[in-house]
């Protein structure tokens, strides 16, 4: 019995984390209507400010390549002085980021501000592993660790400690938020953006200075939580979906709510691990980590029907949608260039252009579930990872042949897909990209880890496909990669980007743009909005699903890693960065974008920077989400527009007639 | 052209001229506290232009909103051809053929026109879009467009993006998306709003056009000429309570109405 208690207060650690990390969740929603996705991992960059200032004495600066390191005591610093410096670092990073970011977004769509978070998280996120290592590092105690006896039972006081922090936190935020002049002006302006700038109140000035509390708050969780976790850059980052989940069930409002709900959730997760190691028939891996998942979806759909709304000024506009008008030429035009460039590369540049195709496959996904109906998933790679496995299962255990096997284990997606779209009949922007994200992460935890189901950690091989005795593998022998392989790829992304392009102007695809711009107005015009968005949802899984086994077919061997979490949120962000509302768009990520794909594969040969990527992608994210929501497709680089036209040219007096070009901007 | 050719299958479906289309009784909707429809009883009959009038606040907005289903009714009932809607969703009233426009219009912006009209026309289920994609379905639903077009008169306009239109025509494209799903009834909220005279009466003569081609009109506007030009028949709302009813003649010499509009005590006759 007694050890059920001390897991209990054993989560009280990382509970007190989650509840720190959603207060500065809280703060940053009410003040500057943003849900910061790069909230954990600011919280992860200051946790390693401090280490290094505590360690050596060098301050270490958000960037690479550039010199990022300056000495300024060049000797061990005392624990106090290294946190008072650390906390003033975040002060400033937070200032910083909310003018050069969220200021410009705060009239912006919640898409676009979503995208920006997840740019910083990712940014953050690669910096950290690039000049810091993905190695785990440890800190010394900072507060007292001596354990304590209560009623037979050991308690790490360290947990009570922190858990006291929570509730004196919350506390003094509540309090200031009550009863002071400034908490008053923060309320006013969120409820109100326009009144309170009648009235004299910036809400500019109100937001930036609530960020810069809010990012001290995630620094100091960073740091107190450095000791028990041990600082790691994924790992930390990745705190933000129990985080948001907490923030979530206080309905970005209540700090009070916040803190117990966080306090509870770490306490419910460690006995949840105590559980798990008695009841041997219970999940043994990932069951802890899918419990936010649960948390997130009875939060949503029940205690938070709708996330009190802001009153502020928000310019809706989506993506551009592009207006493809010819596609049965343009995809046979494709299908041509594909294939030659396919014959004329070899190696692993071959190997990266049919990367680029996934890539594409992956990215037209989000075109149908982001661009035309509007929806976010950051689930996507996920579902890819379902259809890839599932085919290792339908196609050597059940001995299904070839093109059947590839059309079940894709079509294994969609109900996934359906699952985790069902919380978008009632919820939408942010609160639906939470409800995804921990729905990946869920996947990912729970489902990656069944070794029965992925073969562990070496993965899983998978048979070349097989078409009636014609073999469209690709290796056989010391042929690798096949152009036939190639063919084959380009062939089912070409039907998937035909699809896409005639979904566009089919009743279908109407539908869907007439939910994604005006949901009353659609039930108006006799529109199911709920059943198309999960048609929206279904389809776009199913293409996951069929980018999942086109990589399955071309890694040989499915293994977890390439189905994580944080593919998903680089698919989103490569995707919306390249123009989320056109097919131009999702060529340009796979080709240019994708971290395997032909560009980036390309310069990382001939320069290595490939390792970059991330940084560049996370970058460009935020940048893109800031100045051009339309994406690079909607207006793209004059060189690109000229080599196509004068394709088109060449090509026009053949017998594939005129075309315009595919990224061609609407207006 | 006749109008009412260019709108097939409307004939055959026609009731008898003055057999109750919609039929609402004792309705009644609040906002928590605020009572903004109180025991309204409606009816509008086959083939009729119905008109619902009040000062601003009177809840017509309200009511509209409440008899295609998007706001939950307090009280009251909705019978519409006959058969209870009361707990319908809004999207299968609109397919069960009771229109609607807005008054901001709402135009879905990534749409052009004619996609705008044609979506509403479609009334596609899930299942047929799914199998139109790979099985295209071709020549479908193209007369409700051409009519509505043709008849808000926005054939020139049909390409373009809805944001490239003036108001007058934005206001006419979104009866026209209404008209497009061939309704038996359509509830107008302020289509003349925005436009200037000359719109205005021209709208007036289309609508009244209307009943003949098998679409009965409720209409709530804030132009009395119109309004009064054009209705068979006409309600008068105000604080949420239908305060008189009648033909326009009748209404326009109703004391109610007259003092409901200038506001305060009973004048007697006003100008």
């Amino acid at each position: 019995m007694s050890s059920y208690t001390l897991f209990l207060l054993l989560g009280l650690g990382s509970g007190a984390i989650y509840a720190v990390l959603a207060l500065g969740l809280v703060l940053k929603y009410r003040s500057a209507g943003v849900v910061d996705f790069g909230h954990s991992a600011t919280a992860m960059f200051i946790a390693y400010v401090y280490l290094f200032l505590r360690e050596n004495g060098t301050v270490q600066l958000p960037w690479t390549i550039l010199p990022h390191e300056f000495t300024l005591t060049g000797s061990e610093m005392g624990t106090a002085p290294a946190m008072i410096l650390a906390l003033i670092y975040a002060a400033v990073m937070g200032l910083i980021m909310y003018v050069l970011i969220y200021r410009p977004l705060r009239h912006a769509t919640p898409l676009a501000r979503i995208c920006a978070s997840v740019g910083v998280m990712l940014y953050l996120q690669a910096v950290a592993v690039l000049n810091f290592g993905s190695q785990p590092k440890s800190t010394p105690n900072i507060l007292p660790n001596s354990p304590l006896q209560v009623a037979g039972i050991t308690v790490p006081v360290d947990r009570l400690w922190l858990a006291g922090l929570v509730v004196v936190l919350a506390a003094a935020l509540w309090a200031v938020y009550r009863f002071t002049r400034f908490g008053l002006a923060t309320r006013a302006a969120a409820e109100n953006e326009e009144g309170a700038a009648v009235i004299g109140l910036s809400a500019d000035r109100i937001a930036a200075v609530n960020w810069v509390i809010a990012t001290v708050i995630a620094g100091l969780a960073g740091i107190l939580i450095a000791p028990i976790a041990t600082i790691q850059p994924a790992s930390y980052t990745l705190f933000i979906v129990p985080a948001l989940a907490v923030a979530l069930v206080a309905r970005f409002q209540s700090f009070a709510i916040a803190a117990a709900a966080g306090l509870a959730l770490g306490m419910l997760q460690s006995e949840v691990t105590k559980v798990v190691s008695v009841l041997s028939w219970l999940p043994q891996e990932g069951l802890p980590q899918a419990l936010p998942f649960l948390v997130i979806v009875i939060g949503m759909t029940l205690l938070a029907k709708r996330m009190a709304s802001r009153g502020e000024i928000v310019v809706q506009r989506n993506p551009s949608l592009g207006r493809p008008s010819r596609p049965y030429a343009t995809t046979a035009m494709c299908f041509a260039i594909g294939t030659l460039a396919l014959v004329a590369t070899h190696g692993s540049l071959r190997f990266a252009l049919i990367s680029s195709f996934i890539w594409i496959c992956l990215s037209l996904s989000l075109v149908v579930l982001t661009g035309y109906v509007g929806q976010v998933s950051l689930a996507q790679m996920a579902f890819a990872g379902i259809s890839a496995f599932c085919l290792t299962h339908i196609a050597d255990q059940l001995g299904i042949g070839f093109p059947f096997s590839m059309i079940l284990a894709s079509l294994a997606a969609v109900p996934l897909g359906l699952i985790v779209g069902l919380p978008a009949l009632r919820l939408r922007g942010v609160n639906l990209a939470v409800v995804t994200i921990a729905a990946a992460l869920v996947l990912d935890s729970l489902v990656f880890n069944w070794t029965w189901f992925t073969g562990g950690l070496g993965g899983t091989k998978v048979g070349n496909p097989n078409l009636l005795g014609w073999d469209l593998g690709v290796a056989h022998g010391s042929d690798y990669p096949r152009v036939i392989f190639g063919i084959f790829t380009l062939a089912v992304v070409c039907g998937v980007g035909l699809l896409v392009a005639r979904l566009r102007g089919a009743p279908a695809g109407r539908m869907m743009i007439a939910v994604r711009s005006n949901e009353r107005a659609a039930a108006a015009a006799g529109i199911n909005v709920g059943r198309t968005k999960l048609f929206a949802f279904g389809l776009s899984s199913w293409i996951a699903g069929l980018g999942g086994v086109l990589f399955a077919y071309a890694q040989q061997t499915v293994s977890p890693p390439t189905f994580e979490t944080f593919s998903s949120l680089t698919l989103v962000a490569i995707a919306f960065v390249a123009g989320v509302g056109r097919i131009g768009g999702a060529v340009f990520a796979g080709i240019m974008m994708a971290s395997t794909g032909l560009f980036v594969s390309f310069l990382d040969r001939e320069f290595s920077i490939g390792k970059y990527q991330l940084v560049v992608a996370g970058l460009l994210l935020t940048i893109t989400a800031i100045k051009q929501p339309d994406g690079v497709a909607a207006n793209p680089p004059p060189p690109l527009v000229a080599a196509w036209r004068w394709l088109n040219g060449k090509l026009s007096s053949g017998p594939l007639n005129s075309h315009r070009p595919v990224a061609e901007s609407e207006r | 052209m006749e109008p009412r050719s260019l709108n097939p299958g409307r004939e055959s479906q026609t009731r008898e001229p003055g057999s109750a289309l919609l039929s609402a009784s004792n309705l009644r909707v609040t906002y928590g506290p605020v009572v903004a429809v109180d025991d309204l009883n409606l009816e509008v009959s086959e083939g009729s232009v119905v008109g619902l009038i009040g000062p601003n606040g009177a809840g017509k907005t309200t009511a509209i909103d409440a008899l295609t289903g998007y706001h939950p009714l307090t009280a009251g009932r909705v019978l519409f051809k006959g058969a209870e809607i009361t707990k319908m969703r809004p999207y299968r009233r609109a397919r069960a053929g009771l229109g609607r426009t807005f008054q901001s219009v709402e135009l879905f912006d990534d749409l052009t026109v004619e996609e705008n009209l044609q979506v509403a026309a479609d009334h596609l289920g899930i299942g047929r879009a799914l199998g139109d994609l790979f099985l295209p379905i071709r020549g479908r639903s193209r007369e409700g467009v051409e009519w509505a077009l043709s008849l808000c008169d926005l054939g020139d306009v049909a390409d373009r993006m809805p944001k490239e239109l003036s108001a007058g025509q934005r206001k006419l494209a979104g009866v026209a998306r209404a008209l497009a799903q061939r309704p038996r009834l359509v509830l107008l909220d302020e289509p003349a709003a925005g436009l200037d005279t000359d719109e205005s009466v021209e709208l007036g003569k289309r609508l009244r056009t209307m009943p003949e081609a098998g679409v009965s009109v409720l209409i709530v506007d804030h132009d009395m000429s119109l309004v009064l030009g054009i209705c068979d028949e006409i309600h008068v709302l105000d604080f949420g309570k239908s305060i008189a009813h009648g033909t326009p003649a009748q209404i326009r010499d109703n004391d109610d109405v007259i003092s409901a509009y200038l506001g305060g005590e009973r004048v007697g006759h006003v100008g």
